[in-house]
This record gives C-alpha cells, structure tokens and sequence, in this order.
C-alpha cells in the first residue's frame, strides 16, 4: 500500500497539533514539549515526504480535500522534484531546530508565553511546508501571507523592546511589497494564460513572448528577492534576524530565505524558461544582484560586532552566492550549454542546502551563547570555548562550513560555483564572459572575507579570556539544545565528506543526468570537463579520497614524529602569557571584535564611510593636559539606509503629506468631491464610444 | 569504488605522491636557508649556514614548551591542523614531476582551500592566547588575507582560462607542452601571482619574517605564543608552503624544462626535477634580492600592492577574451 498520499495531511495534522495542544496546558515545561515534540515529529515526516519523492522520481499531487465551488480559489497540492527538495531543507533545519527549542524555550520561561512561541513556530514551519507544496495562485499567496505573519509575530515575540518593534514594522513593510510585486507577475501570468493554476503556467511557458517573460522575471527577482534578502531590498534582514528568538532566526535565516529562493527557481525555471540567448540577460541580472549581495553582505558582516547581526548579514551574502549560481546557470541555459546549467544550477541548490544547515547550526550556536551570557555583544563574550566546549565546537564546525574552507559542507559548493564561473568561457559572447569574470572577482573577494570574518566570530566570542563577568560564569547549554545542533553540525559532515546525497537529491529534483556532473558512484568524485588549445581535460574533486589521503598524511605525520623525531622528551608547562612585566593582563588588553575588523574598515573605507569621533573632557578648561575622561565612538554607515532608504520614504511622506490637505474634516468639501467624482464618471460613460 | 582514476597504476601514483611530498618535506627549509643567506649576503653580511634552518628546527624539537593558561585546546592543535593541511595541499601539486599523483581526487582549488584551512587555524590560535601581539597579528592578516583570495582566485581563473581546466597535471602539462609561455594573459598571471606569493609567504613588503617588532610583524605575531614542538612545526609548514607555492610559479608560468607527461623515461623526469629546483633556487634568489631593494610598506599601504595583483589578473582576464 502507498502510504505517500497520506504523508501530508499526517504532517498538516500534527503541525496543528503542535500549534493547538500547548494552549491546554500552564505549565512552561509541558508548553514547550507540547509544542515542539509535535513539530520535531513533523519535520521528521517531511524529510521522510521529500525523500521519497526524490528517490521515487515521480510527484505527488493530492485531491483538493476543500470544496472546489470556485476553481481558481481552492486549495490544490502538488509536491515535485523542485517542491520536495525545498521540503527537505525545511525539514531537515526544522527538526534540529524543533530539537534545540526544546532547551532554548526555557530562557524564557517565565518571562514570555512559551506557548505563544510554541505554536507561531509550528504554524511558521508547517506554512513554509506549504508554500513549496501549492500549486496555484491562490494557495500559494494564502500560505505565503500566513509565513509572513507568523515571522512578523516571532520577530516582535519580545515586544518590550522598542527596537524589535521598529524592525518588525521595517520587516513587515518590506515583505508587503515583496508579496505585492509577486503578485503583480502572477497577475501578468494570469492575463496571458487566463488560469490561477501553476498547470497551466508551466505548458505555457513556451508561448510567452520575451517581453511577458521579461516583465515577469523582474517582478519575480525583486518579489522573491525581498524575501532571500538580495541587495538593495535587505534592509529587513539585519533588523529582523536579530530581534526574533535564536531559534526563529536560525530557522528564518536557514530556512525562510530559501523559501524566497524557491519561489525565484519555480517562476524563473518553471514559467519564464529561458531558452534563447535573447533570455540570457535575465541570468545576467541575477549574475549581477548575486555577486552584489555577496559583497556587500560580507563587508557589512565584517564590521559588525552583534553576533546575530552579522551571521544575519551573512545571509545576505550566501543568498548572494545562491542567486549567482541560479543567473549563471540562467545564462547557461539560454545558450543551450545544457551540461553547465546543471553544473551551476547544482552548486546553487547544493549552496541553498548547505547554507541552510550551517546557518541554522550558527544561530542555534549564537543563541546558546546569548541564553548563557545574555548578550549578543561579542566585545562581551570572550573564553567560551572553556566554559561551553559543545557549544564552542558546533559553533567551530559551522563557521568552518560557511568560511567555504575543507572537508566541510561549504567548501564542496563554493567549489561547484567556482566550476561554473571558470566554465564562463564557454558563453559565445564577449560582455557576458567579462560580465562573469567582473562577477568572479566580486565572489572571490567574498570568500576571503567571509573566511577573515568568521576568524572574528569564532575567535573572538568563543576564544582568548572572558570579556565580562556574564562570560565568566558562562554555563554549557541544555543537552537538547546540544542535541539539536548535534543534528546539524554532523549533517555539515556528510553534506561535505559525501557530496553524492546532495548532488543525487538535486538532479533528481531537477530532473537532469547526474552524470553530466559527477560519477553515478557513492563515492565517486565530482567532475568537471574543460576544453582548452584542442585538449581536454577534466577537474574532479572526491572528498572521500581527500578525507582517505588527508587520514594518511596525518598517520605518517604522527609517525615520523614517534618513530624519527622523539628527540629529547620534552616538558610542556602552563604560564599565564607574557604581560610585558606590566602585571596581570586584564581583559581590556585583549583584542576586541571591533579593534580585529579595524583594518579591514580602513581598507575599504571608501565603502564604510567609517565616522570616529572622540570626546575628551577636561578638569578645567585652562589645562587641556589633564583629562578627565576620554570617550571615542566609531560607527559605520548603512550605505542603502542613507542614501536609498531614508530618501524615498522621505519623499513618499512628502506625497502623502500634499494628499492629506485633501482631507479637510470639512463636510461641504466631502460633498463637493463626491459631486466632482459622479459628474467624472457620468461624462466617462457617454463619452465613451 | 575506484580510489584512482588516472592511466597510471595506483601504485606509481602513491610511490610518486609519497615520494614527492618526502622531497618537498626535506628540502623546504634548506631552501628558507638559501633565501636568507641570499639576503645576508646582499647585506654585505656572512649570513649562518644554509642549513641553519635544520639546525633551528631540531633546536626547537627538543626544547620544552610554554602553553599559556589563558589559551584553549584550538592553540594547541593549530599547529598540527596547519601542518597536516599543508602537507596535503603538498600532495596535490605536481612539484618535480609533470604529475599530481591525486589528480583525481583534488585540484588547485582544493590546494587554495587547504592552504586557507591553515591560515584560518594560525588566525584562532594568534587570537586564542589573550596577547594584543596576537591579536595585531590575527587583525592584520584578516586584511590581507580577504585581498589574497581574490588575486590568488583570479590568477587561478586566468590560468585555467589560458591552459584549460583546474586539474593540476594537465594544466602543468599544458604549460609544459607550450613551452614559454608568452601569452599576454599568462604574463599578467605573472605578476599578479608573484606578488600573491609575496604576499602569501609574508615576505617584504608586505611582513617581514625576520622581525619581532609590534609595528611591522604580521605572521610572526600570530605564532609568537609558540614554543617548542609547535613553533617547529609551524616554521616547517610555512617553509613547505613557500617551497610548494614557488614551484606552482615556475611550473605554471616558466615551464621551460620540464618534460610534457610522466611517460617520458627516467632520466628527462630527473633533468625535470633538477631543473625545477634551479628555477625554485632562482626564484628565491629574486624574493630575497627584492627584499633587501624595499622597506616594509605602511600596512594601510599594503591594499594597494594587492590591488595591483588583482587588476593585474584581470587584465589578463581581458586579454584573454579580446
């Protein structure tokens, strides 16, 4: 019997179980497991759900089981490759993350409803579940609107703060016109094909003209752009990620964001198709933005000393990563390089994936931190790595992956993008190679910086001394958060050490050969083929062989060290470090996040715009050598808030200032407007041929 | 599974893997040594022996270490995650022969993430021991390191875009069959690579290894809380980096020498060998002549140098598509 069908009503079921059953209860304790057990299980069947439909190939579409009095207004469900391997992300990020919330919620017992927290979370996961699964307009709008909520009342979950209120209200006005331009190119789609259905936008899709495709395209990028956070509408993204509980932002920063991604792929490669190189600017486009993002997503995190700030600005980044990968496979595809648009469309979705497991894995590490010091300050942390050795060591491993440096996760689909961008040549037009190179530059950039910054990150919450009293008598984590970054951290793992589960999971989503990628074994090794001066050849990676040859090196290390080089038998002795003779280091000696990233501000201060200002105060006026005390602030510029943000909404309050005289509290004026609006629209109908 | 891919029988493969990477191992100081006596002498000064560098390492391998209280279990495996990912990334290029014996399982892209791997471990540990002198170090080279990337990627993209491909043995074998390379891309590939391994290897201008003062040091701050057993390795890995790094230069851009695939016989692989490490001597010898020509450059001057790299390689990028 075929149990699939009844797969997602099952995880519809227990969601709302999830959401419902922790309002029967008062005590904290039985309100977090209530609610969290349900959606651990949940996500489990999800993962389960999309699994089985990548493995079985084939997908799954369900009855609708509300009424369909209105055709266009039903709910309909069709779960393909696509939809199902989003589904596997959502799941696989939600069960660690229902896990950790376990722990995680008990920070706030006592303080804020668990229960609040408990089902907002579960309604969150199962709509973002949903989105991927619908399969017309409607739904998709309907379950879009209820994650957008959801986040929006997770975001202001700790509502006593003014500044999560402000950056709820920021996040709920940029995800509104993120939902209106989606809707606008689905209204565009809908005037060409006369449907709502997501059916009969895909067998359409070869009959749009290049203008529709164009318009639709560019509605898309910048509606589900707004989502993903790409550069310049991520204003939300470091107001938002920060302000909502760890466990939210991981699963909003590892697990919305895709969310957006999702629906940049469904419209881009299921409606609008590039097939022609008329199409490749599109890809170009994304090329661009992409790179853009990148950048300036790591500058930004590179500065910043907000744990959670600057792990938020490095999903603007990795979306960046993402959203390049997606154009170029774009650009691929409108020559017909077939083999290359699953290269990069390979190491977008790889990326997509892996983002979503070490970024969760981060914030589940910077909230236990927060959970233990109370403060996001990294100037404040400091000699964690003594006090939470788990913590410190998941927290190593994702900073690891998202540093893009080996045997991690990170390191196989920066490899895969880097392919593609050195495939470029192949493109037979001069602008978009040197577009593409121009855009590599950008990349590489990226990850020097991003490797630099997360030494910052590591290092400076988790290493050296404590900081403060509040690191100081920092605690480990609960065992379930542990646990639930356990999860995590391992599928950082094997996501790195055997790519073949990624890569088997996307072309099956997709639908392309795996072998045009890599070799249809386990263990075999990702392969890339080039032509160059009439020869060929082929890049290949095998992280199972490099992980073997890696194994060896270190036993013949160790041998020649035990074997050849005993030498003396040496001593090793513990000393506190040399202070210079000045007495016992204190903290403030030590090197802080803000003094680590100093040259990197000055280096690209044409960008920072950085402004230090130093207030000195004296005893008296007369004697300027005598100070009593000496104060500097140093800050950076938000480059889009002063110059794109703050401009426009100062514009939009002129406008609406002008129209505010139209409303003068007077009746006769009301009265007066209504006589001008009849008598208008009566000259409009007989006018009118 | 299949392990190994290539014509060659596995057991040539790793013969030639272990062989080479014993090689690389055993002559990296000595070429440390030649670079400093180079310096010494240009001095006007004797200068110690070209082996000084053994003797310093045995030195340091029998002398007892100080491990500070402040620092964590990352300070002391730093040491040994360097020299492991070193010595891989070691395995993977074709040093003295044509050929990388594990082509099949990385390429220079892995090579550029081994050698990260290592400098993000050498920048936790400059942070780990609660110093400010480690913490100069590991701020500096956050800096430098996030422009080194993009150079070294670039010269990567224009190289690969020139010889074709990211593997290794075929992209020395192109270069190899080729002859001198005289193709305007490779030439501007030069430049921007000679200064990344400047840069790379802390050379002038961009650090000085022989200093120990707060102002210029960048790579010895970070190690500056090692001792002992550490601190040789550390000093070995970072000799194997240079050595492996300057034999991707002469094998890519001054291929001149080497023969064209392993298949050719004994004695042209031996005059191959040879010939690489006179063109590494060589080499070497001009990093140290230009070491005693320049001062240190302001660190906020430094950005500029790299700069030029990456412009550099893009050029040649440029050129290479016109």
């Amino acid at each position: 019997m075929n149990f699939l069908p009844m797969l997602l009503p099952a995880i519809v079921a227990l969601f709302i179980a999830g959401a419902l059953l922790p309002l029967a209860f008062r005590d904290p304790r039985r309100e977090a497991v209530a609610s969290f057990v349900p959606a651990a299980a949940s996500s489990l069947l999800t993962v389960a759900l999309s699994a089985s439909v990548l493995l079985s190939g084939s997908a799954l579409r369900l009855s609708s089981p509300v009424v369909e009095a209105i055709p266009s207004m039903s709910l309909s469900f069709y779960v393909d490759g696509i939809g199902a391997f989003f589904m596997l992300i959502i799941g696989l990020v939600s069960t660690s993350v229902s896990i950790y919330s376990l722990g995680y919620s008990g920070a706030y017992s006592g303080k804020h409803s668990i229960r609040a927290l408990g089902s907002l979370l579960n309604l969150f996961v199962l709509s973002m579940i949903l989105v991927t699964a619908t399969n017309n307009v409607f739904s998709f709008l309907l379950f879009w609107e209820l994650m957008s909520l959801a986040s929006f009342l997770l975001v202001v979950y700790e509502h006593e703060k003014e500044t999560n209120l402000r950056s709820g209200i920021t996040y709920l006005v940029m995800t509104h016109i993120g939902t209106a331009l989606i809707t606008a190119a689905f209204l565009v789609l809908y005037f060409q094909t006369g449907s709502l259905s997501f059916d009969s936008f895909r067998s359409a899709a070869g009959q749009l003209s290049s203008f529709t495709k164009g318009l639709v395209f560019v509605l898309a990028l910048a509606g589900f752009g707004t989502k993903a956070g790409l550069v310049p509408m991520h204003i939300w993204l470091p107001e938002a990620h920060p302000s909502a509980p760890s466990n939210v932002s991981a699963l909003m920063s590892g697990v919305m964001l895709k969310v957006g991604i999702y629906g940049l792929v469904r419209v881009t490669l299921g409606f609008v198709v590039p097939s022609s190189p008329g199409d490749a600017w599109m890809g170009l486009l994304m090329v661009v933005t992409g790179s853009f993002s990148a950048l300036v997503g790591v500058l930004y995190a590179s500065v910043e000393h907000d744990i959670k700030r600057a792990l938020a600005y490095h999903s603007v980044e990795n979306i960046g990563i993402i959203v390049l990968g997606l154009g170029l496979s774009v650009v691929f595809m409108s020559f017909g390089l077939q083999s290359l648009a699953a290269l990069a469309l390979l190491a977008s979705m790889y990326h997509s994936l892996n983002h979503a497991v070490f970024k969760g894995l981060l914030f589940m590490g910077a909230g236990s931190v927060l959970m233990r010091t109370g403060t996001a300050d990294m100037n404040r942390m400091g000699g964690l790595v003594k006090k939470m050795p788990w913590t410190a060591l998941f927290f190593l491993v994702g900073s690891i992956a998202i540093a893009g440096l080996p045997p991690l996760n990170g390191f196989v689909s920066e490899w895969l993008t880097m392919q593609a961008l050195l495939s470029s040549y192949q493109v037979p037009n001069v602008v978009l190679q040197l577009s593409i190179g121009f855009a590599s530059i950008a990349f590489a950039l990226t990850l020097g910086l991003a490797s630099a910054t997360f030494v910052k990150l590591f290092g400076i919450s988790f290493l050296s001394r404590p900081r403060s009293k509040a690191a100081e008598e920092a605690i480990e984590a609960p065992k379930s958060m542990l646990a639930g970054m356990t999860l995590a951290g391992s599928l950082c793992v094997v996501l790195g050490v055997l790519p073949f589960v990624a890569t088997s999971a996307v072309a099956s989503a997709f639908g392309f050969d795996i072998g045009l990628v890599s070799s249809y074994a386990p263990f075999g090794p990702l392969t890339v083929g080039y032509a160059a001066n009439g020869l060929r050849s082929v890049s290949s990676l095998s992280m199972p062989q490099v992980l073997v040859i890696t194994g060896a090196v270190g036993a013949a290390l160790l041998g020649f060290v035990t074997v050849v080089g005993p030498g003396r038998k040496t001593v090793t002795r513990r000393y506190t470090t040399w202070e210079g003779g000045f007495g016992a280091l204190d903290e403030r000696t030590e090197y802080t996040a803000t003094s680590l990233s100093q040259p990197i501000r000055s280096a690209f201060r044409s960008f920072f715009r950085p402004h230090t200002s130093v207030k000195r105060e004296y005893y008296s006026d007369s004697n300027h050598l005598i100070k009593r005390s000496v104060s500097v602030t140093s800050e950076t510029r938000e480059v889009f808030e002063d110059h794109l943000y703050s401009p426009a909404l100062r514009a939009v309050v002129a406008v609406l200032d002008r129209v505010r005289r139209l409303q003068t509290g007077r009746i006769n004026s009301y009265l007066l407007y209504i006589m001008v609006a009849t008598i208008s629209l009566l000259l409009l109908v007989v006018l009118q041929p | 599974m299949t392990l190994f891919t290539t014509g060659a029988d596995s057991l040539k493969v790793v013969a030639i893997g272990a062989l080479q990477v014993v090689a690389v191992f055993a002559f990296a100081p000595l070429l440390t040594g030649i670079m400093r006596k180079v310096k010494a002498r240009t001095q006007k000064r004797i200068g110690a022996s070209v082996f000084q560098p053994y003797y310093e390492i045995s030195k340091l391998w029998s002398k007892d270490e100080v491990v500070s209280d402040y620092s964590s279990w990352v300070f002391r495996s730093a040491p040994w995650v360097v020299a492991l990912a070193t010595i891989t990334a070691a395995l993977f290029i074709p040093v003295f022969v044509p050929f990388s014996p594990f082509s099949a399982a990385g390429d220079v892209l892995l090579v550029i993430g081994l050698l990260a791997l290592a400098r993000f471990f050498t920048m936790l540990a400059g942070i780990d021991a609660a110093s400010a002198f480690g913490g100069i170090g590991t701020s500096r080279e956050m800096m430098i390191s996030s422009l080194v990337e993009p150079g070294l990627f670039l010269t990567i993209f224009v190289v690969s875009l020139t010889l074709g491909g990211t593997d290794l043995t075929s992209l020395v074998g192109a270069a190899a069959r080729s002859g001198v390379v005289i193709a305007p891309s490779m030439l501007f590939g030069l430049i921007s690579f000679f200064i990344i391994i400047l840069a790379e290897t802390g050379r002038l201008p961009f650090d000085n290894p022989a200093t120990h003062l707060e102002l210029t040091m960048v790579h010895e701050a970070m190690v500056l809380e090692y001792s002992g057993r550490s601190l040789a390795l550390i000093e070995w890995s970072q000799s194997t980096k240079q050595l492996v790094l300057l034999a991707l230069l002469a094998n890519l851009f001054l291929p001149l020498g080497m023969p064209t695939s392993i298949d050719v016989g004994l004695l042209p692989l031996g005059l191959g060998a040879l010939a690489v490490l006179a063109k590494v001597a060589l080499i070497s010898v001009l990093v140290a002549y230009v070491e005693t020509r320049v001062a240190k450059w302001r660190l906020f001057r430094v950005p500029d140098l790299l700069t030029v790299a990456i412009a550099s390689a893009m050029v040649g990028m440029i050129f290479f598509y016109l």
